[in-house]
Parts: C-alpha cells; structure tokens; sequence
C-alpha cells in the first residue's frame, strides 16, 4: 500500500477579510504556504477578500492571481456616479426611494468586469471549496454563498453601503460581507476546519473629515473595527479550532484604490505569513499526528 | 517556550520564552494553575520574550486571568511586543486584563493605590 497517498498533504482553510486593496496581501500569503508544500483546503472571502478568495479558490498562481487584482480593482470601478441615485436621496417620495436599487455610484463597469474575468463559473466548481460571505439586509445576518456565480457573489459581498446598490438573491436583499463580520472565521470553524490562517485588517480611519462621504467612513470604520474585534475574540475564544491571524504590517499607507501598492502589498502578506510557517508546520504535523492516532 | 516564575514581594512574575500556541499552552496553562494553586495570586506575565501568541493561547491566559481572580488576585500583562500586542487588541483582551509597557510598571500596579 502506498502510505504517501493515504496521508494527505498539509492544509489549511484560508478565511479573507474585507480590505480593499489591502485583501492582495492573501496572495502573498498563498505564495508563501505553497512555497512550503501548505496547501489550502477550503478559501472563505469577505467583500473585496472575496475577489481574491475566488482568485485563489480557482488556483491562479500568484502572478496570475496579482494581475487580476490589478484589473478587477480599479478606481474606474467606482469612478462614475449614480445620479438618479443620488436624487432619490434628495426627493425619496417623488423618485420612489428604493433599498433595492439605492447606491450613489453606478455598478456598471464592476458588474462587467467581475462578469468578464470570472465568466459563467460558479462557486462549486472551484477545486478549491469557496465561500462568499455577504449580509442580508433585512436582519443583518451573515450569507453563506456557496453555489451559483461567482460574479454574482463576490458584487453581493461588495455592496459597500451608500456605494453600490445592494443585490437580490435566491430572494434576499444582500448587502457587503463586511456588515455581518469583516473576518468571518465562523464560516471555516462551522466546515470543520482545524487550523485557519485568517487574513485580517482593520478599516483604516480617515485622516480627515470634510465631507459627508468621509463622514459616512469614517463611522463605517469605527463601527467594523468594533465588530471586526468582537466577533474574532469570541471566535478565538470560543472554538477549539486554532486561529493563526495574518495581519501585515503596512508602513506605507494603502488607500482604497492603490492598485499601484499591489505588488508592495503582496509582499507584506507573503513576509507576514513567513514569520508564521515554522510554527505552522509544528502545528500541521501534531494535527496529522493526532488524526492519524484518532483513525489508528 | 521556557517559563520562569520571580517573586517580586508579593507578585509573581511570570516570564515566557518563545511563542504561545496550541503545541504548548497546555505547558502555560499548567504553570500558571501551579503558581495560583501555591499562593501566588498576583501574576504579571511580561511577553517581552515572546513574538507570537496563537488563539491557543489566549484561551490559556484567559483561563488563568479568570482562576486568579475567582481567587480574589488578578494576572496582569507586560511587555507585550508589537506584534503580540495587534492579537491582544484584535481578540478584545487589552478591554478587559491590565497591560504595561513594563514589568515594572505592572508589578508596582499592584501595590496600594497603584
């Protein structure tokens, strides 16, 4: 009998936080787990980590996988505004105001880009088991996206409040993943996983405020980072599976659309989680220790 | 990880050598119950010597946090590292466990009025 083909590879599920631009530091933390023959067995990803979740679910390499982020991340995405968005705030019984199709910028160009590089495909077809967390809108509880497009899922998690127009599905109201928990390790901890390397950042506070839109982030951040910490202490805490947070350190500032600052954002992700293999790998053989004694 | 206990008066300091995770909390844990079962109900634990702490660990500091103060004491921690420190903020600890920059600092916390 062959024992290499009944041990199975060392593995880990891979949860991605909400970010932004920040969320590319996932792939520098893929590079480095492959690197050293970690593979991952299941990717969870929340608003923009759902990009770069699915990037990694689907087994883009690295290269692959930081040029589609420069293309599916753009200031352009966003660039155009909703104009009859924006009027239905202004006069919401005359334009008949709708939480269905409210939004202040256009979704258009995000739509067609997700459309365009993710296709038809659908979550279950991934080698890799993905999951894409959004809120639903009417009772703020996590989404589990686990079948259907991924366009359509990754736009559903991205629907950053006042932004983009939430999205109706499967008869739900969605809104950004971010909203229910901007780390959603629970999704991980209920499939079972046993380590889960959680890619996490906090939402940056504006650095000033001078108009209602930084208005609008900056409580938008105050109230994330609070729940961000919330839920990760209680999941931390609460549940026996082990927790490896990735937090890369940025010292130079990031902001929402620094597509530029991929390739540095990258590298930071792929420094932080070097920092943690040894001990992941000590971690990885006592589990394969402790379930080949459990199975013995 | 290494961990060595110092009596400074009536606090016990408590130093830890090498990353807290799941390979080794239990070492932790233990250590910590034996200090508490002893007597020593005033614990600083300085981290300065130690780069990484896992959920792991956190569950075993908060397990002795709550056994030391069940038993009218409190663990206290100091030093903490950069790093350390983001997981301490990020799991809610540095709400409710006393932090100082210092050994110090953290052992003179607990004096009258400190």
């Amino acid at each position: 009998m062959d024992m290499q083909a009944s041990t199975p590879a060392p593995a880990v599920s891979l949860v991605i936080g909400s970010g932004s631009v920040k969320c590319a530091a996932a792939i520098g933390v893929v590079k480095a787990l492959s690197a050293a023959g970690i593979g991952i067995e299941r990717v969870v990803g929340c608003s923009a980590g759902a990009i770069f979740g699915a990037v990694v679910a689907l087994g883009y390499s690295a290269d692959e996988a930081a040029s589609a982020a420069a293309r599916l991340w753009t200031r352009e995405l966003t660039g155009r505004r909703d104009t009859l968005g924006l009027l239905r705030v202004l006069l919401p019984r005359l334009l008949r105001f709708d939480a269905a199709s409210f939004g202040l910028r256009d979704d258009t160009r995000i739509r067609a880009s997700l459309r365009e590089f993710f296709g038809e495909r659908c979550i279950e077809d991934t080698p890799i088991p993905l999951h894409i967390t959004a809120t639903d809108f009417a009772n703020g509880e996590l989404v589990e996206l686990d079948r259907g497009s991924i366009a359509q899922a990754i736009r559903a998690s991205l629907s950053l409040p006042f932004a983009f127009r939430p999205v109706s599905l499967d008869g739900r109201l969605l809104v950004d993943g971010y909203l229910a928990d901007p780390l959603p390790v629970s999704v991980a901890i209920k499939h079972g996983a046993r380590v889960i390397v959680a890619v996490g950042f906090e939402s940056p506070f504006q650095e000033r405020v001078d108009s209602a839109g930084r208005y609008a982030f900056q409580i938008s951040s105050i109230a994330s980072n609070n729940l961000l910490k919330a839920r990760f202490a209680f999941h931390g805490i609460a549940h026996h599976a082990e927790l490896i947070t990735i937090i890369p350190e940025f010292r130079q500032r990031v902001r929402l659309f620094d597509t530029a600052q991929i390739p540095y954002v990258i590298d930071e992700g792929e420094r932080a989680a070097l920092e943690q293999l040894p001990y992941l790998r000590a971690l990885l053989q006592a589990d394969a220790a402790a379930v080949g004694a459990g199975a013995a | 990880m290494n961990i060595t206990a110092t009596p400074q008066g009536p606090v016990t300091v408590v130093a830890i050598d090498g990353s807290v995770d799941s390979l080794n909390a239990e070492q932790l844990t233990q250590a910590l119950t034996e200090h508490l079962a002893a007597g020593c109900r005033q614990l600083v634990v300085d981290l300065a010597a130690v780069p990484y702490t896992s959920t792991a660990g956190l569950r075993a500091l908060l397990a002795a946090v709550k056994d030391s103060r069940r038993l009218g004491g409190d663990l206290r921690l100091a030093a903490a590292q950069a790093s350390v420190e983001r997981v301490l903020s990020l799991s809610g600890f540095t709400g409710i466990i006393k932090t100082y920059r210092g050994v110090t600092e953290a052992v003179a916390s607990f004096a009258p009025g400190g």
